[in-house]
């Protein structure tokens, strides 16, 4: 109809699920994960905490992404903020384990605000190539305050969490910490992507078939909205980030940098950016693949399977745009028909 | 501070400057065309300074072993545009600038596999001696790096501003309808700008590896740098990508000068980013795009 | 579209009925307004008013200025030269949100429907203001958001029966024709209750039937104290719906008044009623 036609081949469709399926996976999902661990051999948990804590970002990334359709390249940084809050306090401070991480998402929130603020006029793209700067300025900070983070030989003996007799050192004990925060989380998120503000959200994502305009003109404050699912995304990475200080006990820079970050974004994009749940189902996706290479590589050719992961994320990154942008979730729904929009996107 | 670390710093500007700019401009050949950020921009840079490392390791005379990486990037390039980009030519930006990261992502895996993680380097061009000049010492490197990407920056500068083929570039991006109209063929366009971002990132990186190395890992941070710099200055222009450039290397170099420790990497974008936003559309760009 | 005019009549005096605003001073008055986008000035010194319950027609040919004219007045363009006031109050560098808030809403002239959500959902955006619940409420899923929600959707469901698309609740919005889409964005505009539609070219992409209807669903909210300022070329129609009517041209306002003054204005035939006259039928 109008000359910038163009069509889009990733517009994700409406969810239409019904909250009842919903309620019935959680439950089932709740169960299965608290059960697991009954006649389950320690690496597999292992294994599955890992899949918590990713989850836990990716939940906060599906948010942000997802929902509100911006573009972070630089989460891992919160992630870092978490574990290095989490670590200064109670190494430096000796402030009690439990009560440092409530600070350190706190605090993490409050930076993100205050970056929110700034960089919320800006848009997609741009937006990418600040988080991606914003990321490698996390590293160099902390790589540098060398009395305060250990700079690039990380940071050691940091206090674990503790409930009653059981610590994070216990396998069991971190198991279901992780999960538990997942499981809650999980439920606050599909709880917010279904009200008033996750349509509010829903609305900014221009990438999705959303339009900021119209948004504004029903009285949605576009800026506030931005803001604060940013700050909540990185309030999630936080949290993932003390709870995994506080288990590993050591920690150090290089987790935390611009690699990180792009993996939590092949985690989104494979699990799905529209729900939730594809935060879930990506973190599994690739933790599993990484486990699989560790193990098969050594066997078959004999060498680290680092750089295969590396080749193996990036395959798969690319197959998912190409192919399957909704993610692994959109294939629960019904195919959406190519479709002349009016909209301009970018 | 001396005259003489104040012309340290300011060679030092110069150099970094270029070498800023000259990232910037690979991004901007690739944005102005396609309004994406290409993210494997550093990778581009990598593979100029690794595989130049790699022939000349085997006995390949230097400047040929330089001509052959820049040769094989731009073949890299190529396969980005063929096989990553021009599949998605329909769908969002945002997914374009994820495929550019999933194809980093690809050769930084090879790159890990052929090379390993060590650090590399190649010998100086010319004179491998450090030299005095008013006082500042000077690699023997460092005026061939300032020379030779001060070249390219002011040949692409020219050729965006002045040419029918630069101009027919930003036309892609601009106005797709109307370059079409014309009968200038997009697909061609673009085809050619991840060339010559190809082509140009790795000759910066075959200069400046007797300088600063390299390993497959270098790609992402350099690209955000880039991004960083390009933005300051306006990534809807050339000359503002150029001045980016240069502000950020100016700038990264005064703190190295004068602040101790690594904080530089720190300071500079920051300083940067505060810039950008405080500005919110770079320096130079017009009041509509940004 | 299958609904009939009759049923659209009785879904209309079931509507709620307008607050009248304190008769006497016009609801919107615009004064001054100038537009310059670099050197290209779009708005040249507009003024005029909106009275209360009016249905005022903005035309004129392409290039006028109509468009940027409302965008200045939902706020979405920043508003430099010139003031506009709704209600007593200055609308001038105000957020657009807050302007929505207000009691302005737009219709865009290509809707921008969210089409990452059902038609349904659509609509619930609208009811965006009457509602205070947030990130915490609606994550906790409190017993008080749980009510909104429930009433948003009720509201949600009125205004798109009103607009006779209740079975399409559900669907996505790219599986609807134009006309349709048309109707979920106009319900989605008057679920905000906003006392001032501005509705840009509404008609543009209607066949038939749907002009009658879109027409109908005007004098309808007319009749309930809603003031409405339209954008749109088809003048014929329009003349018979409008209270008053403002014609722009090049950026100026050339004439203003009733229809049939409008119709009779040699300024305004010169410029461009002219040659629509002559093409259309009487």
């Amino acid at each position: 109809m109008f000359a910038n036609t163009k069509v889009i081949k990733d517009i994700i469709p409406p969810k239409i699920a019904s909250a009842k399926l919903h309620n019935l996976a959680l439950v089932l999902f709740a169960t299965v994960m608290m059960t697991i661990p009954f006649g389950a051999s320690p690496y597999p948990l292992t294994v599955m905490v890992d899949v918590g804590l990713y989850s836990i970002i990716s939940m906060g990334l599906i948010l942000f992404m997802g929902l509100a359709g911006q573009i972070s390249l630089g989460h891992a940084a919160f992630f870092g903020c978490g574990a290095y809050i989490s670590g200064i306090l109670t190494t430096e401070y000796h402030i009690a384990p439990w009560l440092a991480l409530f600070l350190a998402a706190l605090i993490t929130g409050s930076i993100a605000a205050l970056i929110g603020r700034l960089i919320f006029r800006l848009h997609g793209l741009i937006l990418a190539g600040v988080t991606l700067a914003l990321n490698l300025v996390f590293f160099y900070l902390v790589s540098s305050l060398v009395d305060v983070t250990g700079g690039t030989m990380g940071m050691m003996n940091i206090p674990p969490l503790s409930w009653g007799q059981f610590t994070s050192q216990n396998l069991l004990f971190n198991y279901y910490l992780v999960w538990i925060v997942v499981i809650l989380l999980l439920v606050f998120s599909l709880n917010l992507a279904d009200s008033r503000a996750g349509r509010a959200l829903r609305a900014l994502n221009i990438h999705a078939g959303g339009s900021e305009y119209a948004a504004q003109v029903l009285g949605v404050n576009v800026t506030r909205y931005k803001v604060w699912v940013f700050v909540l995304s990185a309030v999630y990475a936080s949290l993932a980030g003390s709870i995994y200080a506080h288990y590993t006990r050591i920690i150090e820079p290089n987790s935390f940098m611009v690699q990180s970050s792009a993996m939590l974004a092949l985690m989104v994009i494979t699990g799905g950016r529209s729900s939730p749940w594809g935060a879930l189902l990506g973190a599994g996706l690739i933790v599993g693949l990484r486990q699989i290479l560790r193990e098969l590589i050594p066997a078959l050719v004999g060498e680290l399977s680092g750089a295969y992961e590396l080749i193996a994320y990036g395959i798969i990154l690319a197959l998912m745009l190409l192919f399957l942008p909704g993610g692994l979730i959109s294939l629960g729904r019904r195919a959406v028909p190519k479709r002349e929009s009016s909209q301009d996107e970018d | 501070m001396n005259s003489a670390t104040a012309l340290q710093i300011f060679f030092s500007s110069l150099n970094l400057g270029s070498i800023y700019a000259a990232l910037g401009l690979g991004l901007f050949v690739v944005y102005s065309v396609t309004r994406v950020l290409n993210l494997a921009q550093g990778e581009f840079i990598m593979l100029g300074g690794m595989l130049t490392v790699n022939f000349y390791q085997v006995g390949i005379p230097l400047f040929v072993s330089i001509v052959m990486a820049i040769a094989l990037t731009i073949l890299a390039g190529l396969v980005l545009y063929r096989f990553f980009f021009y599949p998605a030519r329909r769908s969002s930006g945002a997914t374009k600038v994820f495929l550019t990261l999933s194809f980093a992502f690809i050769v930084d895996g090879i790159a890990l596999r052929v090379w390993g993680w060590e650090f590399r380097s190649l010998p100086a061009f010319f004179n491998t001696q450090s030299f005095q000049l008013w006082g500042a010492t000077i690699f023997g490197q460092t005026p061939w790096v300032t020379g030779i990407t001060f070249l390219m920056v002011t040949g692409l500068f020219l050729f965006f501003g002045r040419t029918i083929w630069g101009k027919a570039l930003r036309a892609c991006a601009n106005e797709p309808l109307g370059a079409r109209l014309v009968g200038i063929s997009i697909e061609r366009m673009t085809l050619f700008a991840f060339s010559l971002a190809a082509g140009l990132g790795a000759a910066v990186g075959a200069l400046i590896t007797p300088l600063t190395m390299t390993s497959y890992s270098i790609g992402l941070p350099l690209t955000a740098k880039g991004l960083l710099a390009a933005f300051v200055g306006g990534i809807t222009r050339a000359e503002g990508v150029v001045l980016g450039g240069f502000v950020y290397g100016m700038i990264e170099a005064v703190t190295a000068g004068t602040v101790p420790g690594g904080y530089h990497n720190v300071i500079a974008p920051l300083i940067l980013a505060i810039i950008f936003v405080a500005r919110r559309r770079g320096l130079l760009a017009t009041s509509q795009e940004g | 579209m299958k609904t009939n005019l009759a049923s659209l009549k009785i879904a209309m005096t079931s509507r709620k009925k307008h607050k009248k605003y304190a008769s006497g001073t016009s609801l919107l008055e615009v004064k001054n307004v100038s537009k310059t986008f670099g050197v290209l000035t779009v708005l040249k010194n507009v003024s005029f008013s909106a009275q209360e319950g009016n249905i005022l027609v903005i035309i004129g040919p392409n290039g006028a200025g109509k468009s940027t004219l409302l965008k200045l007045t939902s706020g979405l363009l920043p508003l430099e030269e010139g003031e506009i006031w709704f209600k007593q109050q200055r609308l001038n560098g105000l957020a657009p949100h807050y302007i929505a808030s207000l009691g302005i809403t737009q219709l865009f002239q290509d809707i921008q429907l969210f089409l990452n959500m059902s038609v349904i959902e659509n609509v619930m955006v609208g009811c965006h203001l009457s509602s205070k619940t947030d990130f915490v409420s609606s994550g906790l899923r409190l017993g008080w958001a749980k009510a909104d929600e429930k009433m948003i959707f009720k509201r949600a469901m009125s205004q798109l029966s009103l607009v006779g698309l209740k079975d399409k609740a559900f669907s996505s919005p790219i599986s609807l024709s134009w006309g349709q889409q048309k109707l979920v964005g106009l319900a989605r505009a008057l679920a905000t209750s906003a006392d001032l539609l501005l509705l840009d070219e509404p008609y543009s992409g209607l066949l038939g039937d749907e002009i009658e209807w879109l027409n109908q669903l005007i004098l309808g909210l007319r009749r309930q104290g809603m003031t409405i300022i339209i954008i749109e070329h088809l003048t014929d129609i329009l003349m018979g719906i409008a209270d008053q009517v403002i014609v722009l041209d090049h950026g100026e306002k050339i004439a203003e008044g009733t229809p049939a003054k409008i119709k009779s204005n040699k300024i305004v035939i010169d410029a461009y009623l002219g040659d629509e006259s002559s093409k259309m039928d009487g």
